[in-house]
């Protein structure tokens, strides 16, 4: 909703806001005072032993929030959730990212953390799949599976003793990705859940909704393909492998808009969101390169906020 | 030149200067909403029009606008994100924090072509960044380093506590996590009267300028600047009555980011799936706080 | 360059910090105490040599004559340069000044100016053309911690010896600026109508421990700085507290006072200093002393402490007695002692006594006996080329 600059007609912004507003009131009445911003003291029990989580600290016996958000208890622990802030990785988290240097044995990854991540190299599958001690050719043979600039797809493997982030891609399912866009959402937008890897078989396309807010919509590729095919074969097919049809390109591109206008509009992303909006756009003959107009931000804002309040209503319902 | 009037104690814009007893008229009640979501605009009898606005700079990690009558300051936060010049880290336990304070050519009456890095505008980063870094919890962001970025677009004056608003502003809205809020009000002493929140013309009068810089909540000082000859028993009321200005402007920044931040996490989604609690993906409506009973 | 600092390490941090709490100080002073404050002054008028404990700061003034700024016809102009060389301090860059170069410049020129310390009216010639431009070199020669202070003081003390030459506006226009030689016309003071003197304070631990003029290792571990610039009637001229450690405001109100102490303090060792070198200059001039007598100028030396005082009121008693025994002109030497007395603080009056020698061709010739007999000291080495650089027009 913040980046929203949209040139709105009359009509359009009144629906806008009336959507928005819908969309407010349908978020549990309680909710509202549980927000907080910096300096705010949190009212605890004291005889609790409160934990003090993330964006808390203690002065004089009070426990204050040092983020803007909104308070969260899980038990004991009391911590603020932010929104619009970087990514905070989490062990075995899948994650999208930009090499934008190698290092001796390591690439240097842009995960929209404070900090570059490293994939070690001795952390990755080789190419050939053969497990075994990472040589000096290896090394010198690093440009080879990644280079500057290359998107790929890794889990966060944890912290060292230093404070870095290392990253690992131990499966055929991480590796470099091609053929297909990536983009960058507010990371609070994806949500932590079991499937991140999202083949959408009607469109023939990938999609990775990495949990550091970077999302990818490529060309399926199949899993293990890759590896199967022998040298030769990999060169004589190689035309016939850099040819995405354009039907698919389409459908990234399709596909890619409508992660754009919601993350405009500030909705969490969810494949079975993504997919109906972009299913909504064909069902209403909105051309791919118009999604991005007002028309189509209104339309979706409206859609979400009707969807919500029958959930609502069913729930309620079935009570 | 008559900066207050003698008849009316009206000041050149209208506004009304302190009574010699600081009776200053704070809002007991919820600040008056005007326009979208993310814009509020204040009124209180002796300082300028306030505005704040986050999110005009789409690249940034947290942005803001402020504004204090017709002095208009955007200020723009990146990181906290790896460390680029390497060398210019002192301390590997502490982010690195760097300001750039810059006056565009258009935002003052004479446009005249103002070098980078002249000896007022470094100065003025080095003060921005010392009274962010005073607030910016440095330690929970070890090896990575933080840029704030203002830009006066329109002086009018009180510039200085605009960028300081506006950088306070633009770290809430990056999520970065600070000690406390710091605000910015200056105040001035013109026709034997103390006056809040100077505009330009009561600015360059040559009288005594005081800005100050507050943490909000622990009330402290942690930003003074002063020049010209003032008493000191002067000088301690005009430095209370800045003081209370900063206090003003804390209110208001705090509502601003209490609404915003909420509309933004209500209109994400429905349902909010809480932290994983032993492994487990807990999925619930709101989890609230028990006995919130709003801030105090 | 900020990686050259000295940075304390991990137990000397804890000491400092911990041993302040327990209110006591690295070097052993008290919370509020300065450190011993020495000022000298240099051969020529205008330069003064400042040493705050290990902090050596050297001032140097200088005047031309320019046009005037549009908006301010009938007023000369004051600018403060500072010279932050990387001798002093390695974390000191060469070449383009720094941030706190430039700060500290920007405090003291906001302290001496905005306070209308100096009277830059007096300093106009022709109104609108032609007015004096009074710059003010301040070079770091060693950096002890709380360089503000030093700096200040010595820019204090070089614009209160400083000497422009005299000049009138004649010629066939009658717009026509001649300036005198200071061998013919006696050079003129500064008016200077208070002293704004900085006093900078530390804080450590939350802003709840205060001590007063940090060392370069208190500097390192310090949490917040303010200085604030305070004349002995107690009027502030200027505070300077860029960020940091936040404290409570009646703290500060708290520090404004022992500052205007401080300030009264060290106002007083200024006047001494600069009057016993006037008072010495003066009688220099009058004594005419052969070549063959080294002369010492830097006798000045004013220290902290009280005793200190006493030793320098005898010394400067003692000195026209000197010069009565070494002197053969009985009139000379009346003359010398009469003006000991009554002595202002810009000396004009001792002026207006050298002016009887200073024009005959004698002068000349013990000018140049000086010259040999002082020692060669660090001012000429430094000295800025343009030094009474004259628009003779």
């Amino acid at each position: 909703m913040r980046d929203l600059h949209l040139s709105l007609n009359q009509t359009q912004r009144v629906r806008l806001e009336a959507a928005l507003h819908e969309l407010q009131s349908l978020a549990p009445a309680a909710a509202s005072a549980a927000a907080v911003t910096v300096a705010d003291t949190i009212p605890v029990n004291q005889e609790d032993n409160i934990l003090k989580g993330h964006g808390t600290s203690d002065q004089d016996g009070e426990v204050v929030a040092t983020l803007c958000g909104v308070v969260e208890r899980v038990n004991k622990l009391v911590y603020v959730r932010t929104l619009r802030a970087r990514y905070k990785p989490e062990v075995g988290d899948i994650i999208v990212g930009r090499v934008i240097e190698i290092a001796p044995k390591r690439w240097r990854l842009e995960i929209n953390f404070s900090q570059d991540a490293v994939l070690m190299l001795s952390s990755m599958n080789l190419p050939d799949g053969i497990q075994r001690r990472r040589t000096a050719v290896d090394e010198l043979n690093m440009r080879s599976i990644f280079e500057e600039n290359d998107v790929i797809c890794a889990e966060v493997r944890g912290f060292q003793h230093d404070g870095s982030l290392h990253l690992q891609a131990r499966s055929e399912k991480y590796g470099k990705l091609e053929r297909g866009q990536l983009l960058t959402v507010p990371p609070y937008l994806v949500k932590r859940k079991k499937q991140h890897f999202h083949h959408l078989a009607q469109y023939d396309v990938d999609l990775i909704l990495g949990c550091n807010g970077f999302i990818w919509v490529g060309e399926h590729v199949v899993v293990g393909e890759k590896t199967k095919t022998t040298e030769y074969q990999q060169k004589s097919s190689d035309d016939a492998e850099n040819f995405t049809p354009l039907e698919t390109r389409k459908h990234i591109c399709r596909l890619a808009n409508a992660v754009r206008v919601l993350s405009a509009l500030g909705f969490t992303l969810t494949v079975e969101l993504i997919i109906e909006t972009a299913e909504a756009s064909v069902s209403s003959n909105v051309e791919v390169n118009n999604m991005l107009g007002a028309e189509f931000y209104v339309q979706t804002a409206e859609r979400e906020a009707k969807r919500r309040a029958d959930l609502l209503r069913k729930k309620n319902g079935a009570r | 030149m008559e900066f207050v009037d003698a008849l009316t104690g009206f000041r050149v814009d209208g506004r009304r200067p302190n009574e010699v007893t600081p009776t200053f008229p704070f809002p007991t009640a919820p600040p008056r909403v005007t326009q979208s979501h993310s814009v509020l605009l204040l009124d209180f009898a002796q300082m300028r029009q306030l505005k704040g606005e986050v999110g005009v700079v789409a690249r940034a990690d947290g942005s803001a606008l402020f504004e204090m009558g017709n002095t208009r300051v955007i200020a723009a936060v990146y990181g906290p994100r790896e460390v680029q010049n390497k060398g210019q880290q002192v301390n590997s336990k502490e982010a690195l924090v760097r300001c750039e304070y810059r006056m565009a050519e258009f935002s003052t009456g004479d446009r005249r072509r103002k070098p980078k890095g002249d000896r007022r505008s470094t100065e003025i980063s080095l003060v921005i960044r010392q009274t962010m870094e005073a607030s910016i919890l440095t330690h929970l962001m070890p090896r990575s380093q933080i840029d704030i970025f203002v830009q006066v677009l329109q002086a009018d004056g009180g510039t200085r506590s605009a960028c300081i608003n506006a950088a306070t502003l633009a770290l809430a809205d990056a999520g970065i996590p600070m000690r406390d809020i710091v605000t910015s009000c200056s105040a001035g002493y013109l026709c034997s009267t103390p006056l809040l929140d100077l505009n330009y013309v009561e600015d360059s009068a040559g009288g005594p300028d005081v800005t100050v810089g507050i943490l909000a909540k622990m009330d402290k000082v942690t930003l003074l600047q002063m020049d010209a000859k003032l008493p000191m028993d002067t000088f301690e009321n005009v430095m209370e009555l800045a003081i209370e200005g900063c206090k003003a402007i804390a209110t208001y920044i705090r509502e601003t980011r209490k609404i915003n931040g909420l509309n933004m996490l209500k209109i994400a989604s429905h349902k909010w799936i809480t932290h994983r609690v032993k492994g487990l993906l807990v999925e619930d409506e709101w989890l609230c706080p028990v006995q919130w009973t709003g801030n105090s | 360059m900020e990686h050259l600092r000295w940075r304390p390490s991990v137990n000397e941090r804890e000491f400092i910090e911990s041993a302040l709490q327990s209110d006591l100080r690295v070097d052993g002073r008290h919370s509020f105490d300065f450190r011993k404050l020495k000022i000298s002054f240099g051969r020529e008028d205008g330069s003064s040599e400042v040493q705050l404990g290990e902090t050596h700061v050297l001032g140097y003034v200088t005047a031309q004559l320019v046009q005037p700024y549009r908006d301010r016809p009938n007023e000369g102009t004051l600018a403060i340069f500072t010279e932050f060389s990387p001798m002093a301090d390695p974390a000191f860059e060469s070449g383009r000044p720094g941030e706190s170069a430039i700060e500290l410049g920007r405090v003291i020129d906001r302290g001496l100016r905005e306070s209308r310390a100096v009277d830059m009216e007096s300093l106009c010639v022709v109104a609108g053309k032609q007015v004096w431009s009074v710059r003010v070199d301040l070079h770091i020669l060693d950096n002890g911690g709380n360089l503000i202070d030093a700096a200040n003081i010595a820019a204090l003390a070089a614009l209160s010896t400083f000497r422009r030459p005299e000049c009138t506006v004649g010629g066939d226009d009658g717009q026509q600026v001649i300036v005198h030689d200071p061998e013919v016309r006696d050079p003129l003071p500064l008016t200077i109508h208070h002293m704004p003197i900085a006093v900078t304070f530390a804080y450590f631990g939350e802003g709840n421990i205060v001590v007063v003029d940090p060392t370069y290792k208190e500097e390192a571990v310090v949490g917040g700085r303010m200085t604030a610039t305070i004349n002995s009637n107690g009027d502030i001229c200027a505070i300077q507290k860029a960020g940091g450690e936040g404290v409570m405001s009646s703290v500060v109100m708290q520090c404004l006072r022992i500052a205007s102490v401080k300030a009264a303090d060290i106002t007083s060792k200024i006047k001494k200093a600069v009057d016993s070198y006037t008072t010495e200059k003066a009688l220099k001039k009058v004594k005419r002393l052969p070549a063959s007598l080294p002369q010492k100028i830097n006798v000045t030396d004013v220290t902290m402490e009280d005793k200190g005082d006493g030793e320098l009121e005898t010394q400067t008693v003692k000195t026209p007695s000197d010069v009565q025994e070494i002197s053969k002109d009985p009139a000379t030497t009346g003359k010398a002692s009469s003006h000991e007395d009554a002595q202002p603080m810009l000396a004009e009056s001792s002026n207006a006594e050298v002016k009887i020698t200073s024009s005959s061709g004698a002068a000349g010739e013990s000018e140049e006996a000086q010259e040999i007999g002082s020692p060669k000291s660090l001012k000429d080495a430094i000295k800025p080329k343009h030094k009474r650089k004259k628009n003779k027009k």
